[in-house]
């Protein structure tokens, strides 16, 4: 089955069994590895991507149901040499270990500190960060930097 | 040197973030080769048989079919202590899991399908699934050649199930119980496995080129991964390189060799790279757990609050194989011998075989659930005698002169002036009082850890432009302790900022030996070593400076980037001047540092099959914590959670505050959600992040923080390893504060809300091993074996 | 590929063309929704259906439709789409509730009621155990027709809806009840809940209830409606009741299911709780 999507921006086309998961074609077929199979089930959001602006697990999405609609990854959301508000206040706040759950988050988080997305709170952010694992950080210094930028703060 | 290592504290960032957020950075998992074939391990799905048959020619000629290896192919027997460990599952199956044969193809589907199409036939033997069974008198057993396999460690005792057996004895402790005036009180306890849930599975990519293979890995100990192989291959460890992308955790999970010699067979065979990657259920299957295991602490206290003696039996179920438990088994002398002064001591611990996935390593293995064990019992004790637990601790810890359980003697008052601090630290952060019905529950517990030392090496390249290379085996597992202290430590000595301070990721080929990321020696060890290596430069530096200036060295100093002559600021020369001149005149500089465990004493004669007497460099930690148990449902929520660790120097504060947070994150998932144990069929029975439950971000708290410092240190600068110390006494202190809250004796871990609820309703017995003796000497095997 | 990569699709834009495709395929064909539990077969070692017929293109089937009288929710909405709808809908707020508080973000915003209500061998639906609560109807429709089934009828056959048939909507009366969802997971939040109950109470002009429908999820199989205590609860003052109190007596009516998270005694013993805390909710959001 041939698919089309806009991928980063960029009108995209693939010939990929239906049912693949939409984690699969990105990574093997588009090289953008930045998203991460982590689980395969839907709990730990390392897998997570923008369909049509929304976060989306792109583990349990059959590719066939982003047919015609706009994906953004991880890269798609970094592609400019200065890192954008959400990624800035992570690196600022020292809050990376070892990775693997920061492509997910990055995505989660740029949708969650848009305006009136969610409360400037750290039990609302939390609440929106329930979807998503981090077994290095202990989480807190993810929610620091989302109160940042949502408060417009580095 | 004191200035030295002021220079050296700054809270630096991270080089690897930004790419890391940007989705940029290529793990193993993330790596791709042209022509790079797929694996596939084809697993035992029983716990115990005998392979009756196993025929791979149908697999073999599937479509895409590369390559097919069996147990054939790898001859050699791996272990730490004994060589118990074949690679493939020969003739016997031990557990789940179990790898029985290997498929590469041009897709993982294809190799995937070639799994179904082997043929195997296994008949099921009995299984022995836990250490109850394991030491029955009529247990099968595991190995039933165990006294063949070859000893790589002397002086463990062995025997049947009992993989392993250490021992302490330290005075007569006969005598201190049947002493008339002590109180004896003795506590059971038990632990479930946990598995670490690093986010990127073990993964490899092996090459073959030119006769040698070529190793890519998520691992944090390249070098056993090169000498590992090569023993089950039967090669030379030589014809093996191994080199670590950024790894996506570890937590000690990749402190062992894994899938690599398996995709180094197939790499072999099909002259392609093969890519061999764990799924999650495999992963959740056959994780080297930290270990499940059992505990029995007897203590008899003498009127004045002391403790007069003490004795302990501690099982720790090794799985199929002896592997980590196997060395651990020395660390119950000083997990659960430690925090107190001792009268007299006798400890045993011992690594059973089940028919089990094999445990291993994972952060401050066998101390978090001794810690608890111990925190426990001391709790119980300090209510027998009716004295209050803080002033209990404060009169029994270990302080400046006193013997460790092993006969070691400790230097420097430290915990107390910790315990003073964490006084402070509550009071700083107080919570407010529960108005729901939930129960207040609190605690404040110590506990005793160490650094693994063990030998490293390092080289620092002086280059011409002014910027240095530092060269070691030391792999980045996200704790950020390559890209922090240690070009920290280098940078301070040689005069540079730390981003002049390029790291070469780890290469067998490149840098010396080292054992390895893990057990909190990054920055002890490799620093030590590439403190070494800087200094050397250094002196090389100073040496054609001085004939350039023609000033004496000693009247040098290198600081911003330049040499300069003391007190005559822009008299000197720019590094990069003094690097390049030497590189045209005498040929580049650089410095080589290694280092090595200093092998601290114990007591003549008090241990038997240790593998460490003594802790070279202990690390002490003090917990506190506030909780609400709610006893409609048993769930325990954290109101507050408190630290104060004992860091040595800490040169980069911010980063070992993440650590701290990271790692009581860890030790609450472990005290409070975490369970992981075997069904009756052998299988681990939590196979999902579904039915894993590690925390979420709505389930922390803040850890309040304080560092201490200035502890006696052997370590580079005075510092100690400050990653793997914080999950130490989570367990513990979360166990502690909810027993405070019921009422309840705590017993078990972890807490989930039906085990408080259980608890509450006095419907959970608590554990008493019939399998653990009466007298500890029926616990011990006999002594000439 | 991954194995999962040879099932077909079929993508309708009308509900005509779904019903037609389904007919078709027969047993072959499997209707595709937000695809959250579909995609977790190899996980539960089942194999994937041979063919997928994706409904969530056609917008009848996304459509939430709210009246004073009643609320009809298309198949195909999404948690996220319903927990919004119904944001004023304070009599149904154990459906809203249910909606916004299950799962995490991504999922509730995949997947759907339908899906939600279909998934074979899912003892711990919110949605389902709220509707049940609430007396819903279910729409079940094939290519010859459609029909309207209980709550509790569809329940009892759940997933054997028969080749070709599908949930079209859900119809919820407004019937002046109030309700209340009470869910327990064992962490915070993001986990399956252990134990659901969903009430649903009216109540005369003395405030004394006139009829409670107690709906049970998670605690067994599948989902029913607890008609012990329904029954003791009739007539009681609602702001005297201690409701857990007589509960707690009838809760062996549940035979609990073990499970790996949570053993089947927890899973009843925490049911006069939960029951307790739907009512205070009840209470406080009517004062
Ligand atoms: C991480 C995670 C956490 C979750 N937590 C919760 C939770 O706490 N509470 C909760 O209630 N749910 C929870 N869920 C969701 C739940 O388990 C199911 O995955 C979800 O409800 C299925 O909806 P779907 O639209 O994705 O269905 P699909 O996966 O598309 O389909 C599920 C089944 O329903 C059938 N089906 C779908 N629509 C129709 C229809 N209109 N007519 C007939 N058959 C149909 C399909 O054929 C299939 O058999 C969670 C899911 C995940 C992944
Ligand atoms: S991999 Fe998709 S949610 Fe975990």
């Amino acid at each position: 089955m041939t698919i089309r999507l806009t991928l980063n921006g960029e009108e995209r086309e693939f010939a990929a069994p239906p049912m693949t998961p939409l984690i699969d074609v990105l990574r093997d077929d588009c090289h953008l590895t930045g998203a991460k199979p982590v689980c395969r089930e839907g709990f730990c959001g390392a897998c997570m991507v923008l369909v049509d602006g929304i976060p989306t697990v792109s583990c349990l999405t059959p590719i066939a149901l982003v047919e015609g609609g706009k994906v953004e990854t991880v890269e798609g959301l970094t592609s400019a040499d200065t890192p954008p508000p959400v990624q800035a206040a992570l690196e600022a706040h020292d809050a990376v270990q070892c990775g693997m759950c920061f492509p997910g988050m990055v995505v989660s988080l740029t949708h969650l500190t848009q305006p009136g997305e969610c409360d400037a709170s750290r039990a609302a952010i939390k609440a929106g960060l329930t979807g998503h694992v981090c077994r290095c950080t202990g989480y807190e210094r993810i929610v620091d930097a989302a109160l940042a930028v949502m408060e417009g703060r580095q | 040197m004191s200035e030295v290592a002021e220079r050296a504290v700054q809270n630096l960032r991270r080089r690897d973030a930004r790419d890391k957020l940007m989705g940029r950075t290529r793990y193993t998992i993330d790596r791709g080769d042209r022509g790079m074939l797929h694996a596939a391990l084809l697993r035992s799905d029983i716990a115990s048989g005998k392979i009756r048959r196993l025929d791979v020619s149908r697999a073999a000629a599937m479509p895409g079919v590369r390559a097919i290896a069996t147990a054939a192919d790898a001859p050699g027997r791996a272990g730490l202590g004994i060589a118990d460990h074949p690679l493939f599952a020969t003739d016997i199956v031990r557990y789940c899991g179990e790898p029985i044969a290997a498929v590469a193809a041009d897709t993982e589907a294809q190799a995937k399908a070639a799994l179904a199409a082997i043929a195997v036939e296994i008949e099921p033997l009995p299984a022995v699934l836990g250490m109850a069974h394991a030491l029955a008198e009529d247990a099968p057993l595991v190995h039933p050649d165990w006294p063949s396999y070859e000893l790589l460690h002397a002086g463990g005792k062995r025997g049947g199930n009992v993989a392993w057996e250490a021992s302490v004895d330290r005075g007569d402790v006969d005598a201190v119980f049947a002493r008339d005036d002590v109180t004896i009180v003795e506590t059971d306890f038990e632990v479930c496995r946990q598995n670490h849930v690093s986010f990127e599975p073990r993964a490899t990519v092996a090459h073959f080129e030119d006769g040698r293979f070529h190793i890519e890995s998520s691992t944090q100990v390249p070098w056993t991964v090169r000498n590992t192989t090569a023993t089950v291959l039967g090669i030379p460890p030589s014809a093996v390189r191994v080199t670590v992308p950024p790894v996506g955790g570890g937590f000690g999970l990749k402190f062992d060799c894994a899938l690599e010699p398996f995709a180094a067979i197939l790499a072999r065979k099909s002259g392609r790279p093969v890519r061999l990657v764990n799924s999650r259920r495999e992963e959740m299957e056959t994780c080297l757990f930290r270990e499940n295991a059992q505990i029995r602490i007897r203590s008899a206290i003498a009127p004045d609050g002391t403790i007069a003696g003490r004795e302990a039996v501690v099982l720790m179920d090794c799985g199929a194989y002896g592997g980590e438990q196997v060395f651990l088994t020395t660390m119950t002398a000083h997990t659960l011998g430690g925090n107190y002064k001792l009268g007299a001591a006798r400890i045993v611990s011992r690594a059973v075989y089940t028919n089990t996935a094999p445990n291993g390593a994972f952060r401050a293995c066998n101390g978090v659930y001794n810690t608890f064990a111990l925190e426990r019992h001391t709790d119980e004790i300090a209510a027998r005698i009716g004295t209050a637990p803080d002033a209990f601790r404060r009169l029994n810890v270990i302080g400046d002169g006193d013997l460790g359980a092993t006969g070691q003697v400790f230097e420097g008052e430290v915990l107390r002036p910790m315990m003073a601090k964490m006084e402070t630290l509550r009071a700083q952060t107080p919570v407010a009082p529960l108005s729901d019905g939930r129960l207040h529950g609190r605690a404040t517990t110590v506990g005793t850890w160490f650094v693994f030392t063990g030998p490293s090496a390092a080289t620092v390249n002086m280059n011409a432009d002014g910027s240095a290379t530092l060269v070691t085996s030391g792999v980045e597992i996200g704790s950020g302790s390559t890209q922090q202290a240690l070009p920290q430590i280098v940078a301070a000595i040689l005069g540079l900022s730390p981003e002049q301070v390029t790291v070469r990721a780890a290469d067998t080929d490149a840098a010396g030996y080292d054992v390895g990321v893990g057990g909190g020696r990054t920055t002890v060890s490799l620093g030590a070593a590439s403190r070494t290596a800087a200094l050397d430069v250094r002196t090389k530096l100073l040496k054609v400076a001085s004939d350039m200036l023609e000033a004496a060295s000693e009247d040098l100093v290198l600081a911003d980037g330049r040499i300069e002559i003391a007190g005559a600021k822009g008299s000197g020369l720019s590094i990069a001047e003094v690097a390049s001149h030497a590189q045209l005149h005498l040929g580049p500089i650089a410095g080589t540092g290694a280092f090595a465990a200093a092998n601290t004493p114990a007591m003549a004669g008090c241990c038997a099959g240790h593998f460490i007497e003594a802790l070279d460099i202990p690390v002490f930690a003090v917990h506190d914590c506030d909780i609400a148990v709610d006893p409609d449902t048993g769930h325990v929520e954290v109101l507050a959670y408190r630290v104060v660790q004992d860091v040595g120097k800490a040169l980069n504060p911010r980063a070992i505050h993440g650590q701290v947070q990271g790692g009581v994150v860890q030790g609450l998932g472990y005290a409070l959600h975490e369970e992981a144990d075997v069904g009756p069929t052998g299988q681990i029975r939590q196979n999902s992040f579904e039915t894993y439950r590690v925390p979420l971000a709505g389930d922390v708290v803040p850890v309040a923080i304080e560092l201490h410092e200035g502890a006696p240190s052997i370590g580079p600068l005075g510092t100690k390893g400050a990653g793997e110390v914080p999950i130490l006494n989570v367990g513990a202190t979360i166990a502690c504060a909810v027993a405070n809250a019921t009422g309840k004796a705590v017993h078990a871990l972890p807490l989930t809300p039906p085990k408080v609820l259980a608890l509450l309703l006095d419907s959970a017995p608590p554990p008493r091993f019939a399998h653990i003796k009466d007298r500890h000497i029926d616990n011990r095997l006999p002594p000439d074996f | 590929m991954s194995p999962l990569s040879s099932p077909a699709i079929i993508v309708p834009e009308t509900l005509a063309d779904a019903l037609a495709s389904l007919a078709e395929l027969g047993a072959d064909g499997t209707p595709l929704a937000g695809g959250t539990w579909i995609m977790r077969a190899p996980l539960r070692d089942e194999p994937m259906a041979h063919a997928y017929v994706a409904l969530g293109r056609i917008a009848e089937l996304r459509r939430i439709k709210i009246s004073a009288k009643r609320v009809e929710i298309g198949a195909s909405a999404t948690h996220a789409m319903l927990a919004a709808a119904l944001e004023r809908c304070d009599d149904l707020a154990a459906l809203r509730n249910a909606a916004a508080q299950s799962a995490n973000p991504a999922i509730r915003h995949a997947a759907t009621v339908g899906g939600n209500l279909c998934a074979r061998r899912f003892p711990a639906p919110d949605l389902a155990t709220a509707l049940l609560g609430l007396d819903a109807s279910v729409e079940v429709a094939d290519a010859a027709g459609s029909e309207r089934l209980t709550m509790e009828a569809f329940l009892a056959a759940r997933g054997a809806l028969g080749p070709g048939r599908i949930v079209t909507k859900v119809i919820v009366e407004r019937t002046g009840h109030r309700s209340a969802h009470s869910r327990l997971p064992l962490r915070k939040a993001g986990d399956y809940p252990v134990a659901i109950v969903s009430v649903a109470v009216r109540l005369d002009d003395a405030d004394r209830i006139v009829e409670a429908r107690i709906a049970v999820g998670s605690v067994e199989g599948v989902p029913r409606r607890w008609t012990a205590l329904e029954e003791a609860l009739a007539g009681q003052p609602i702001a005297a009741v201690d409701v857990a109190a007589i509960a707690r007596p009838r809760a062996d009516r549940f035979t609990g299911r073990d499970g790996v998270e949570a053993p089947g005694w927890y899973r009843v013993h925490v049911l006069p709780v939960l029951v307790g805390r739907a009512f205070a909710a009840l209470t406080s959001a009517a004062t």
